[in-house]
């Protein structure tokens, strides 16, 4: 295929995509949707997305990921190309856009209060994510919260929730109607499906939030809902671990740090069912949360 | 007008009037790719220009730039502290050069919004083994060398292979000389090692003439530049704030003395022709006599007016190209005799037509793809 061209405004940032993947094109068309124009006044990063060169066109294909005529990642399996692309958006957006502090954090939103969930992998960070994002909350981000400097402002980046493994035929149960991307199989991450979040989260992604509560989630089976509160001193060191660019903000993304560990409230929870923790959440901690 | 005109405009303090935000996105880009977008955002600044004036996607990206250039500034002084501290003992001389050196200047024009990706220091070359160990006991190791790169760098350079920090990521190119000795270029470095002064904060340095004529020699004699507007506005800034009768006659003995006056004219041919820096007529005069021919300076001109500019391959035409491929022969065959030069060029373009045909993967190493799977 010949290389075509997309312009994804996701705001804050407008990305131009160039593709000779069809594979790509479709999950873009199936994800994207009304995000995608086909010419864009400016643009923030342009990126590539096409397959490997020479006999590697043919013999166990793959694809590269190009930001501009950088090439941060090695190529993949070439029947991960939108996943590569999505990761590679992630990438542009985390070591570049120092203007905001970064949390690698999913964020929902309810009555203009959001609240954070910043998790490592496997935490059920993702799942719980799609599932809030469907049960009446508004899904600012997945992956990363950008937080404006100085404020408890949280400023959208609407994406696809990206699942993992197990949790691929959980959320094609629970939104057999939603719309899924292709299987991404065996990547670092193994197997690997990202999910469009429903119209509400496109049609507000320019509608900021306050956030209001920080919640460090923990899926575990045997679990029934244990909330423990944390003090400020540990909210603060596990916040500032989950913040990509915490170092590269220096005084200004220290004190944004504090300054939300001191005015949101701050817990860990340990679940197995997602629906009591939003229960929680929307009953134990919204209604007290002033904005 | 042109992208690279609308570069050399902000460069000088001028923001083109109407320029459309397709524009400023073309600028922004080739400005990220020439890893000038801080040292522009720090320059307008500088020469007054009311930067809430412009698009606040022009903002966004100076911001961002302004961020990332000040950690980089601040991580600089942090790496180098420590080194100072690691290798003071070993080495009679420790010199930080290039970017690093402009950074640890204090108040240096040409430091500011500065961008790099290691930091080159410079020792002398019996020191070169033991100061190598002391940094592996710290932490710092080469990557992983195929054996015709490690004799390449043990015998032919003026460098060792580069140094990687385990935890920090932070790279180290330690330099016994600025040119391969193998060139048949390399200066008495002790020539050099006469224009040292200590910064502020007791980092030596060269000084303001060497450190011009370093990068005029680094720029002029390389077979591949990736930055060469960055590296071009370095020597504007250097002469902008350093210059002086003391400063002139300072480079010119000293490019005359170490054989580098060609290189040197033509630095200041292209701040001038470029950049419209202004070069006092007794240096010219001066310098007259090492000026290439006619036919020569024509053939330099189609080169490095292209090369210098604030380009970008997606912004270029065959004749950028052709620059480029001339300016890979010109730089090896400056900096290797022949049957050496043959026989490299016969080893890399083999290993280029393999990546071509299977892939540009083909010689990552076997472990990395176990690390990718885990």
């Amino acid at each position: 295929m010949a290389f075509e061209c997309r312009y994804l405004h996701l705001p804050p940032f407008c990305f131009e995509i160039r593709t000779d993947l069809p594979s790509v094109l479709t999950n873009i068309q199936l994800i994207y949707a009304d995000a995608i124009q086909h010419s864009s006044k400016y643009t923030d990063y342009f990126l590539t997305i096409k397959s490997g060169s020479g006999l590697r066109k043919f013999i166990r294909p793959q694809v590269r990921f190009l930001a501009d005529q950088q090439e941060p990642f090695k190529p993949i399996n070439s029947d991960c190309g939108f996943a590569l692309l999505e990761w590679g958006m992630n990438w542009c957006v985390a070591t570049q856009e120092m203007r905001f502090v970064i949390v690698h954090a999913a964020v929902l939103e309810k009555d203009g209060k959001a609240v954070l969930f910043p998790a490592p992998p496997g935490s059920g960070k993702s799942t719980l994510t799609a599932w809030l994002a469907f049960n009446g909350w508004r899904l600012l981000s997945d992956e990363m919260a950008l937080i404006q400097p100085g404020t408890q402002t949280v400023v959208p980046f609407v994406r696809p929730i990206c699942l993992k493994n197990n949790s691929i035929t959980l959320a094609k149960t629970w939104f057999p109607t939603a719309r899924f991307s292709s299987i991404a199989k065996n990547t670092h991450k193994g197997d690997v499906i990202h999910l469009s979040p429903p119209t509400l989260s496109w049609q507000q992604s320019s509608v900021p939030a306050q956030i209001v509560a920080i919640v460090f989630p923990k899926y575990d089976k045997d679990q029934t809902l244990t909330i423990t509160q944390l003090n400020q001193a540990q909210s603060f060191s596990a916040l500032a671990e989950n913040a990509f660019n915490f170092s590269l903000g220096g005084q200004a993304g220290f004190e944004t740090i504090v300054q939300l560990v001191e005015k949101a409230q701050c817990f860990e929870a340990s679940y197995n069912s997602v629906a009591e923790l939003a229960e929680f959440l929307s009953e134990d901690v919204l209604p007290y949360a002033n904005i | 007008m042109q992208i690279s005109d609308v570069i050399i405009e902000l460069f000088r303090g001028n923001v083109p009037a109407s320029l459309s935000l397709k524009q400023w996105s073309d600028t922004i880009r080739v400005l990220r790719y020439q890893q000038c977008l801080a040292r522009i955002g720090w320059r307008l600044k500088h020469l007054g220009v009311d930067i809430s004036t412009l698009p606040q996607y022009v903002q966004n990206h100076f911001k961002n730039a302004e961020i990332i250039a000040r950690k980089q500034f601040h991580q600089v002084h942090y790496e180098a502290a420590e080194l100072q501290k690691l290798l003071q003992p070993y080495a009679t001389h420790l010199l930080f050069l290039k970017g690093a050196a402009y950074s640890l200047t204090e108040n240096a024009c040409v430091g500011s919004g500065r961008t790099y990706s290691d930091i080159d220091l410079l020792v002398d070359r019996n020191s070169i083994t033991v100061i190598e160990k002391e940094l592996a006991v710290h932490g710092f190791f080469a990557e992983d060398l195929d054996e015709y790169d490690q004799k390449y760098y043990r015998e032919w350079s003026h460098e060792i292979p580069p140094l990687r920090h385990g935890s920090r990521g932070t790279v180290l190119d330690v330099h016994h000389n600025l040119l391969p000795i193998i060139s048949g270029r390399a200066p008495d470095i002790n020539m050099f090692f006469q224009h040292i002064q200590a910064t502020q904060d007791g980092y030596s340095v060269f000084k303001p003439a060497a450190m011009f004529l370093h990068s005029t020699i680094h720029l002029f004699l390389n077979e591949e530049i990736k930055h060469g507007f960055r590296d071009l506005t370095d020597l504007y800034l250097i002469i902008e704030q350093y210059q002086s009768d003391a400063f002139w006659r300072e480079l010119v003995e000293l490019a005359i003395s170490t054989n580098f006056a060609v290189e040197l004219c033509l630095a200041l041919r292209y701040t001038n022709k470029i950049l419209g820096q202004a070069i006092p007529a007794s240096v010219t005069e001066e310098l007259q006599r090492f000026l290439p021919s006619k036919v020569a300076l024509s053939y330099l001109d189609f080169i490095f007016l292209r090369i210098l500019k604030p380009t970008h391959p997606v912004f270029g035409n065959w004749q950028d190209n052709l620059a480029q491929l001339l300016l890979l022969v010109r730089g090896h065959y400056l900096k290797m005799p022949l049957t050496i030069l043959i026989k490299h060029l016969l080893w890399k373009s083999g290993r280029q037509i393999t990546t071509a045909l299977l892939g540009s993967s083909f010689f990552d190493k076997v472990e990395d793809e176990a690390k990718q799977k885990q």
